[in-house]
């Protein structure tokens, strides 16, 4: 019993958050299958998956509102999340307030169910709304607010803690660009105070602006872990060029992996007229340097009037791999 | 403990700021006092005189008709005199004083009409008032005497007093229905009733002496016109005063003497109540007895629209919760077994602030309507004081909001939106009537079969055993359901908390029995 003890306290340095092998069955469905994470303190981590892929299922089962089939879940080195939910802070999909309560009164509730003094509550909850533009609303209910600003207080109802652990589902749905902003700089600011955030979204680009480690996730399954970096690397690198000249020496190069026909030419230009530019889009192998691509039109004389290198960005590797993963299952 | 009585007063205090139950609050009392103010105000000022028309064709009744419904007035004169004596007089300064107006007060009682026709010699309710004066307490409003009930007025002018009843009675059609003004006295009327007293009253009388019944047959005997059929309190003064006149004459005509007819008539015997429960010398039924036995009626009824008030509330924000998917920020702080408890404390509390506000004004309003040492409220007091009927309804109405809690939570949980569950509800309302339709037959009858059978079914055990609180059930009856309900709550609220934990976080269609039954068993 003690070496199991001990485990916990080791995770606690290094990962905030650890899932082991966690499976979730509703009734037949599989909505969670075998994910393994581990999530280190002080970074921003997304989740990422198509609708359905379990990352509801999934921070439900890290909050322990559901308890997982198989598998152990530990946060902030317990086995209960419950046991340390005044380190914790939760804002769930659905946004939804009591519609009668005023701002502070919401705020102030859900921060004393996590721990602080009624006075103390109150206090923070007026500081909150005061730090993030809603200062004169404290005293309305939540039902006057437009749904931007109730999307805030329930985030700083989630926050007003000052939990060490935040967890956030989709937070940027229904938000304005602006509130986006402000959402994305709140997310930071938790981070930037040492806390570790957790958040889920199917819109890349927050991901891609916000990680630093992300997950993605597929009906249950997990498909990828790992840093921007590392997920980059999973998609072949590829460049774009234009050119007038045949470029067939090009699809010998064992650089290259493929050469598609690029989907449109420079304006001005048109692929039926001889003489004209052409757009080509060249997949390179793994590890290739883009590099060796221009070498190779250097040597045979392809004259370029444009190279592009251009990293895979984060929603051709959702695509990548979501469709990847979707094929192989309808294979089955 | 500390998260449920955090969700506690969250639920206490948002209900407490809610329209609705200020609105419930101070409901019940207010139709309390209305229902004591408004028959007083309507008997004393509403009601307006109600004009009739009567033809006597026999010339025989109207003299001893108009001069009963005076008599009639009279006595409700002296009652109202009386009435205002009662409220409007101080004992005066010293003991003497009390003393003399007790014995105005009894002068005056002992000279109610019909037995004190001298009244009016004594000069009538001009003498009495007169007499009370010196102890009427400043600031006493003057005696009103009220309205007269009835009042004779003449046929319209297109109607002759000589033509048949038939024609009589179709020529006054209109005036009742309100198609035509009546006049009386220069002012316009309007015409409540017209009684029209046929020729051959003797033969109309006797019925039932062969040749006599054959020819009253093709008549209708004595009409009564009205287009009011709810109010029949002058149909009924003007039958009796006709029955008992016409007896009366029969009588005389039969040689007896009118004197010892009225004294036949004035014969009575006295009851005395007496309450087997009480000891020797003391079994005389009391107000305090009356009031011991009606009492757990109004705690029933107390008892019924709380619990059906709250459990709507504890509905309403159940799934408020749930469509709102607050639950599931709730759930991140708290236990679905600490977020229940706290519901329930929390809303057990209102109801509690409610019902006990409700005891509190009704026992206030009672005591503010009839004064402290008044022959109601004093013994009302006595009988909260004493009997445990406060402490089993505190007991009764935990248990029985407890047990509907439990049923609402488990609907509450499994439904997405207010509607749905409005569907299952439906079902625990119907359960609930039942009690309702029940409470004025279990006192008459506290120990009969439906009685005994609906105590033991714990849905109904608090209502029916809070019925039957004032005819002493047997111990084991009262221990006995009192177990199964202690049980039963128990039971309900572990299935509850089981159903709570599933059906909170479900969305989409309410589960399947099936998939319930799997609920429980997992």
């Amino acid at each position: 019993m003690r070496d199991s003890g001990l485990c916990p306290k080791l995770f606690a340095v290094s990962a905030v958050l650890h899932l082991d092998h966690v499976t979730k069955y509703y009734g037949d469905f599989k909505a969670v299958d075998d994910v393994s994470l581990s999530l280190p303190a002080g970074s921003i981590y997304g989740f990422l998956g198509p609708n359905g892929a379990g990352k509801t299922t999934t921070i439900r089962m890290i909050l322990e509102i559901i308890r997982p089939t198989s598998g152990t879940i530990t946060v902030l080195g317990s086995s209960s999340a419950l046991a340390v939910r005044q380190r914790i802070g939760y804002l769930p999909e659905e946004k939804g307030l009591y519609k009668k309560m005023t701002a502070w009164a919401v705020i102030a509730h859900f921060a004393t169910l996590k721990g602080m003094t009624r006075r103390a509550a109150k206090l923070r909850a007026f500081e909150l709304l005061e730090r993030y533009g809603l200062p004169g609303f404290a005293k309305h209910r939540t039902e006057a607010l437009s749904k931007g600003m109730q999307q805030k207080v329930q985030m700083l109802a989630a926050i007003a803690h000052q939990p060490e652990f935040v967890i956030l589902d989709e937070p940027f749905v229904g938000l304005d660009p602006v509130n986006q902003e402000v959402m994305e700089q709140m997310i930071r600011d938790l981070a930037a105070r040492g806390g570790t955030v957790l958040f889920s979204t199917h819109v890349m680009q927050h991901a891609e602006r916000l990680c630093d480690r992300l997950l993605l996730l597929a009906r249950g399954r997990k498909l990828f872990d790992g840093t921007l970096a590392e997920a980059r690397r999973t998609l072949p690198r590829r460049v774009e060029i234009e050119t007038e000249d045949d470029i067939t020496p090009l699809r010998d190069l064992p650089e290259v992996r493929a050469i598609a026909n690029g989907s449109h030419p420079t304006a001005g230009g048109s692929s039926g007229n001889p003489g004209s530019a052409q757009r080509w889009d060249i997949q390179l192998a793994e590890q290739a340097d883009p590099q060796a691509v221009l070498q190779a039109c250097f040597t045979h004389g392809i004259r370029l009037r444009r190279f592009q290198q251009t990293d895979p960005t984060l929603h051709d590797i959702f695509m990548h791999l979501v469709g990847a993963q979707g094929s192989t299952a309808e294979g089955q | 403990m500390r998260n449920a009585c955090l969700i506690a007063w969250r639920e206490f205090a948002e209900n407490a700021k809610t329209k609705g139950f200020w609105i419930g609050l101070f409901l019940l009392p207010l139709i309390l006092t209305m229902a004591i103010q408004i028959p007083i105000l309507l008997e004393r000022k509403g009601a307006p005189t109600r004009c009739f028309i009567m033809v006597d064709h026999s010339g025989q009744l109207a003299p001893a008709i108009l001069e009963a419904l005076e008599r009639t007035h009279q006595q409700r004169v002296w009652q109202a005199l009386s009435e205002y004596a009662t409220r409007n007089t101080h004992a005066g300064g010293g003991p003497r004083d009390g003393a003399e107006r007790d014995a105005v007060l009894k002068q005056l009682r002992a000279n109610r009409p019909p037995s004190g026709d001298a009244a009016a010699g004594k000069g009538g309710k001009d003498f009495f008032l007169n007499q009370l004066r010196p102890f009427l307490n400043p600031g006493a409003p003057p005696f009103e005497e009220p309205r007269r009930q009835f009042r004779r007025v003449e046929l319209p002018p297109d109607v002759s007093a000589n033509a048949p009843i038939s024609e009589q009675g179709q020529a006054l059609k209109p005036y009742l229905r309100g198609t035509k003004q009546m006049q009386a006295d220069g002012h316009p009327v309007e015409l409540y009733a017209a009684i029209l007293i046929p020729a051959n009253l003797s033969e109309l009388a006797r019925p039932a002496e062969g040749a006599g019944a054959s020819a009253a047959a093709g008549t209708r005997g004595i009409e009564y016109w009205s287009g009011n059929l709810a109010d029949m309190k002058l149909r009924e003064e003007v039958a009796n005063i006709i029955n008992g006149e016409l007896r009366r004459r029969e009588y005389v005509a039969r040689g007896l003497d009118l004197k010892v007819i009225r004294q036949i008539e004035n014969t009575q015997v006295r009851f005395a109540e007496l309450n087997p429960k009480k000891e020797g010398g003391k079994e005389a039924v009391s107000t305090a007895d009356t009031i011991r036995q009606w009492a757990p009626s109004v705690f029933v009824y107390l008892l019924w629209v709380a619990i059906f008030a709250i459990v709507q509330m504890l509905l309403n924000n159940t799934i408020e919760e749930k469509s709102n998917r607050i639950i599931e920020v709730l759930l991140s702080s708290v236990t679905p077994g600490e977020l229940m408890m706290g519901k329930l404390i929390g809303i057990a509390a209102v109801g509690l602030t409610m019902t006990g506000f409700w005891v509190l004004s009704l026992v206030g309003v009672i005591v503010w309507k009839a004064g402290t040492t008044s022959a109601i409220a004093g013994p009302l007091l006595v009988v909260l004081r004493t009997s445990p009927l406060l402490p089993a309804f505190g007991l009764y109405f935990l248990l029985g909001f407890l047990l509907y809690a439990g049923i609402i939570l488990s609907i509450g949980s499994v439904c997405n939106s207010l509607k749905e569950a409005q569907n299952c509800m439906a079902v625990v309302t119907l359960l609930l009537m039942l009690p309702l339709f029940t409470l004025a037959f279990i006192p008459k009858d506290p120990h009969g079969t439906l009685a005994r059978v609906l105590s033991w079914i714990p849905l109904y055990t608090p209502f029916v055993m809070m019925n039957r609180a004032a005819a002493d059930p047997p111990l084991w009856e009262v221990i006995g359901t009192l177990v199964l309900l202690l049980a039963s709550v128990a039971f309900t609220l572990w299935l509850a908390g089981k159903i709570f934990r599933l059906g909170i976080l479900r969305y989409g269609a309410p589960p399947r029995w099936l998939e319930l039954w799997r609920w429980l068993r997992g």
